[in-house]
């Protein structure tokens, strides 16, 4: 095992000094016949950039590894383009660098390059990137975008400043000094790196030899130099094609019989990945079934934070079936003690679903739509779908699902908390819909909660949800909506407690069918406060349509409005597709309310005068929500006509002039507010209703491993945890 | 009231997005099958949001079949003209002579000095535009009239030097230099220097009578350099939107379009129309509806034969 650094053998096509004429086909016959990587140095005539980049557009699989020669390149416009380049080819991009051999350029340079390039790849588009190197500056720069995988960077040269430089940054070296292992080597580890990262790269010529005596020149090299990725340099398809099914195979058998294991081998973990684990975390008992995403992972940036909410866990799991959900709540009954979030869409206000240092199960994966019976509307939807798919998936059936007012929510947390949605007083909130619920237990059991199937436990997730397990999937019963009408309306809200109260008592003589929800907050200086007023009619008659709204016509001078017969999907405000980037901590409040009285209207209005908060949202509910026996559910404020949400920069300014609307509020909606703490729990739930829950809390989950998200104390003392004890090998 | 007489191009300017990465690519078959004859995009090298432009170019290049591409414009500051010179050249072999190179001296500063590229004034980067130019037709000529190969490229210039960097490749056809300008000394230097001109519509002052005053300064440029002013194309990129009424300049009917197309082209000098659109059945009817009944137009108004639709 001397002097083998533990990578799998790769076998690349070197497109040096290659023509252009055939030179896409050759990559092609190069694919096709199963080789791993083509390289392209800019040796030729041929600017490699280019050639890479027009070679990633006519093939699938193969890595592409442009060989750039730093010369003129600006840096950080290099760093974009590889970023482009790999998000063009789905991530198949490993960067060669090098130098020009005429060029003064040196190794110095090279190294700053680096550095400037994966300082575009981490950065964030928000961020004012700065460098100040010798050769290289950014003053300010833009991040981004980031790559579609972790981009290696392979670099070549054979003097001793530049095999410095690779064992101190580079990812692969691509050399031909025989003692040059050596010099890598004491670089990477004088650097605080583990030798085994960086790759080993060679290019060969081809060669006449037969094709067993190929293989047993190259094997001292793989078994000695611990070369890990050749390249062959030909243009000529029947060396291309020998080469690959004749002696590569020999060269793999007599590899692994020298060094066994060597084909299976997983690359070593960085030891910069490695330096970012957090204490308390099990990481090699991780089960290898699992997608583990920790912090010196790639894709650990579109993970770690949530739609409001910064965040920095020591592990995000991505289960991908219902079993893997099983062996990660095992993993994290496993880590008792260290906070653990449960995420769908990652939207949560009151559920964290991310945290510092502790576990995140993100079950996004699960996010199946499938119509179970066209006759009874049944639909079975993963937690993980967005509800914009959702919407978009029973479009073609005219049906839809209450689902709140942003397609980019998660499907999971929406229906374990209640769902105040756009159809809501038509059709009632979305744990109305629903009939059936699968979920994993905090002791890994897997059970089935329905109307006759631990009925306890279907009414306790219909409100209460995160408490109890983790949803895997849902039945749901759509209703049939072929078209709405919704209306965009913008008021002048100058007169903020006037228009309140007409537009919550126009609201309550509107019939059912219709839901309003209105926005306010965020005026400039000087500019009258403006109120953004949505509705939604179950109706596609414009007549109809018309009749419901020509009422809130008048409750206030209008400067804007679209009114518009679409389909629900069309309505809801689709998902913009992009990973969750907030930061910080949001601070909301929540209330549920029977009438918007004159009182509340005033308080309302000085809540907003004050500036204390940024947004402020009424959203009408009742209606069919009301129809539901309060006890029906743990969601049991059913007699509100209103949920009021108001979100603050400040905390404490929020609470101050949230205070003065607390009277009028008969219970708070957990999905809407952030403070914690006993009495938001009680009201959140009515006294029956929350000893009912305690009660399950203590038949389903004693030891309080679900908690991220309006903890629910057991009301007996609870049992000792009894976690499961299999481990798995180390990653 | 000019008419250079060249034959007229029509194209798209896509949007380069890089979420979804294949939206421009996409969007540029499309142009490419409705039979337009350019796609091209803007170059931000600052803009994290977008794709690289060359990386796009060279990547749509091996998706399409006869569609010529260009950037809109190529950002000169953030790349050094040898090295475009070099991938201008390579992206026109490989691509069977179907790159056009559209070059913009740079506009947003603290940007470009933010990713370590060098502050210039509006003069200075006139200049550079012209130096560069000049080192990128060097490094295309690979051979001197009597056929020997000629020596590397030597410019010590104000901007740029270049010490003796090797000639070649060669590009696979005369790839056309264009310029986007707006003010008149780089609008002369264009006339003095440049094949094509392509500024956007839309910064124009006082609309499309107002390209007359600019084709004047590109004129008075090529007069002085002895050049035909006829030797400058001149593109325009525009903005519409295909509607059942008439709401303004490129606000209509394909049928208006084309009026007013073709009104531009005879009229002011226009052989180039390059649509902003990110729409896939705009692009389409713009190369269906409007390109077709615009070539016909002006052809018949030049009293030159119809000319043959190409498919």
């Amino acid at each position: 095992m001397d002097n083998n650094y533990g990578h799998p053998l790769r076998f690349g096509l070197s497109l040096r000094s290659s023509a252009p004429a055939g030179m896409a086909e050759r990559v092609a016959l190069a694919e096709d016949l199963g080789y791993d990587l083509v390289s392209v140095p800019d040796a030729g005539e041929l600017d490699a950039w280019s050639v890479a980049s027009w070679l990633a557009a006519g093939t699938g699989r193969i890595i592409l590894s442009p060989l750039v020669s730093l010369g003129e390149h600006n840096p950080a416009v290099l760093g974009r383009a590889a970023a482009s380049l790999d998000l063009l080819s789905g991530g198949r991009l490993e960067l060669g660098l090098t130098l020009d051999s005429d060029s003064d350029s040196d190794a110095a340079a090279l190294g700053e390059a680096i550095d400037v390039i994966r300082g575009i790849w981490e950065g964030e588009a928000r961020a004012a990137l700065r460098y100040d190197g010798e050769h290289y500056q950014l003053h300010g720069a833009a991040g981004g975008p980031r790559p579609a995988h972790r981009v290696p960077i392979v670099v070549q040269g054979a003097d001793a400043s530049m095999m410095h430089l690779t064992g101190q940054r580079a990812d692969g070296w691509l050399g031909a000094e025989p003692d040059g292992n050596a010099i890598v080597d004491a670089a990477a580890r004088a650097a605080g790196r583990d030798p085994r990262e960086i790759r080993r790269v060679l290019e060969i010529e081809q060669s006449d030899v037969p094709s067993t005596a190929w293989a047993a020149q190259l094997l001292p090299l793989v078994i000695g130099k611990g070369v890990g990725d050749i390249l062959l340099r030909s243009a000529d398809p029947a060396v291309i094609r020998r080469f690959i099914t004749e002696v590569v195979p020999a060269l793999r058998q007599a590899a692994d019989l020298a060094l066994p294991g060597l084909s299976t081998a997983a690359p070593v973990r960085p030891a910069a990945a490695l330096a970012r684990r957090v204490a308390g975390i099990d990481y090699d008992s991780i089960p290898l079934t699992l997608a583990a995403i920790e912090p010196g992972d790639h894709d650990y940036a579109t993970v770690h934070s949530t739609y409001m909410r910064g965040g920095s866990p020591g592990l995000v799991l991505r289960p991908h079936t219902a079993e893997q959900v099983t062996d990660a709540v095992a993993f994290a009954r496993r880590h008792h003690e260290v906070p653990l979030g449960i995420r769908s869409g990652g939207h949560g206000i009151s559920g964290r679903s991310t945290n510092r240092d502790g576990i995140v199960i993100d079950v996004s994966a699960l996010d199946e739509i499938e119509v179970l019976d066209t006759e009874r509307r049944l639909v079975r939807i993963g937690p993980g779908a967005r509800w914009g798919e959702v919407a978009a998936a029973l479009e073609p059936y005219d049906w839809a699902i209450s689902s709140g007012d942003y397609g980019g929510v998660g499907v999971g947390g929406l229906a374990t908390a209640g769902g105040i949605g756009f159809l809501g007083r038509a059709h009632g909130l979305t744990i109305d819909h629903l009939r059936a619920v699968e979920l994993v237990l905090a002791d890994g059991s897997r059970v089935r909660a329905s109307a006759s199937e631990n009925p306890d436990l279907f009414w306790a997730v219909r409100g209460a949800g995160p408490s109890f397990g983790i949803a895997t999937a849902f039945e749901f019963e759509a209703a049939a909506v072929p078209g709405v009408g919704w209306a965009e309306l913008v008021f002048d809200a100058s007169d903020t407690a006037g228009f309140l109260e007409k537009w919550g008592a126009t609201l309550e003589a509107t019939p059912r069918d219709t839901t309003s929800f209105i926005t306010l907050g965020g005026a400039r200086p000087g500019e009258p406060l403006l109120a953004r007023f949505s509705a939604m009619v179950d109706s596609d008659d414009p007549e109809t349509i018309i009749s419901r709204l020509q009422p809130f016509a008048d409750i206030a001078p209008m400067y804007q409005q679209s009114v518009q017969v679409l389909s629900y999907a069309r309505a809801l405000m689709p998902a913009q597709g992009e990973a969750n980037g907030g930061s910080g901590e949001p601070h909301s409040r929540s209330g549920l309310l029977e009438h918007v009285t004159p009182e509340f209207a005033r308080a309302a209005a000085g809540l907003l005068g004050s500036g204390a908060s940024y947004f402020f949202q009424i959203r009408s509910t009742g209606g069919a929500a009301s129809d539901i026996d309060p006890d029906a559910t743990a969601y049991a404020h059913r007699s509100a006509q209103f949920s009021v949400a108001a979100m603050g920069a400040s905390a404490e300014r929020l609470d101050r002039g949230w205070a003065a609307l607390e009277p009028a509020f008969a219970g708070l909606y957990l999905s809407f507010d952030t403070a914690t703490g006993p009495d938001r729990v009680a009201a959140a739930f009515p006294p029956r209703t929350l000893e009912r829950l305690r009660a399950l809390k203590a038949q389903y989950d004693p030891t309080t491993l679900f908690r991220d998200n309006f903890a629910i104390r057991p009301a007996t003392a609870p049992a000792t945890a009894s976690g499961s004890t299999e481990t798995r090998a180390a990653r | 009231m000019t008419d250079y007489g060249h034959d007229l191009q029509f194209g798209v300017f896509i949007t380069p997005t890089n979420n979804p990465a294949q939206h421009a690519v996409d969007l540029a078959v499309v142009a490419d099958r409705a039979g337009l004859d350019l796609a091209t995009f803007q170059d931000h090298p600052y803009q994290p949001r977008f794709l690289d432009t060359w990386t796009l170019l060279s990547y749509v290049a091996a998706r399409t079949e006869r569609i010529r591409l260009s950037g809109n414009v190529i950002n000169l500051p953030l790349r050094h003209p040898a090295l475009l010179a070099r991938s201008a050249a390579s992206l026109d072999l490989l691509s069977g002579g179907r790159l056009e190179l559209a070059l913009g001296a740079g506009g947003f500063w603290d940007a470009i000095e933010a990713m370590g590229g060098g502050r210039l004034t509006p003069g200075e980067s006139v200049e550079a535009l012209e130096e560069g130019i000049g080192i990128i037709r060097q490094i295309w000529h690979t051979d001197q009239p009597g056929g020997e190969r000629a020596g590397g490229v030597h410019v010590r210039g104000r901007h740029y030097t270049v010490d003796g960097a090797k000639r070649g490749p060669a590009p696979a056809h005369d790839i056309g230099i264009w310029v986007g300008a707006l003010k008149p000394r780089i609008l002369r230097m264009t006339g003095r220097v440049a094949d094509g001109w392509l500024p956007s519509l839309g910064y124009v002052e006082g609309g499309p009578a107002g390209l007359d005053a600019l084709n004047a300064h590109i004129d008075a440029g090529a007069d002085a350099a002895g050049r035909s002013p006829r030797a400058i194309r001149r593109l325009l990129n525009i903005q519409g939107r295909f509607q059942p009424a008439n709401g303004g300049l490129l606000q209509g009917p394909a049928a208006q379009w084309a009026d007013e197309l073709t009104e531009i082209a005879l009229n002011h000098g226009t052989s180039g129309f390059i649509l902003a659109s990110d729409d896939a059945a705009t692009i389409e009817r713009y190369a269906h509806e409007v390109a077709p009944a615009v070539r016909e137009a002006v052809a018949l108004a030049r009293g030159e034969a119809a000319p043959v639709s190409p498919r």
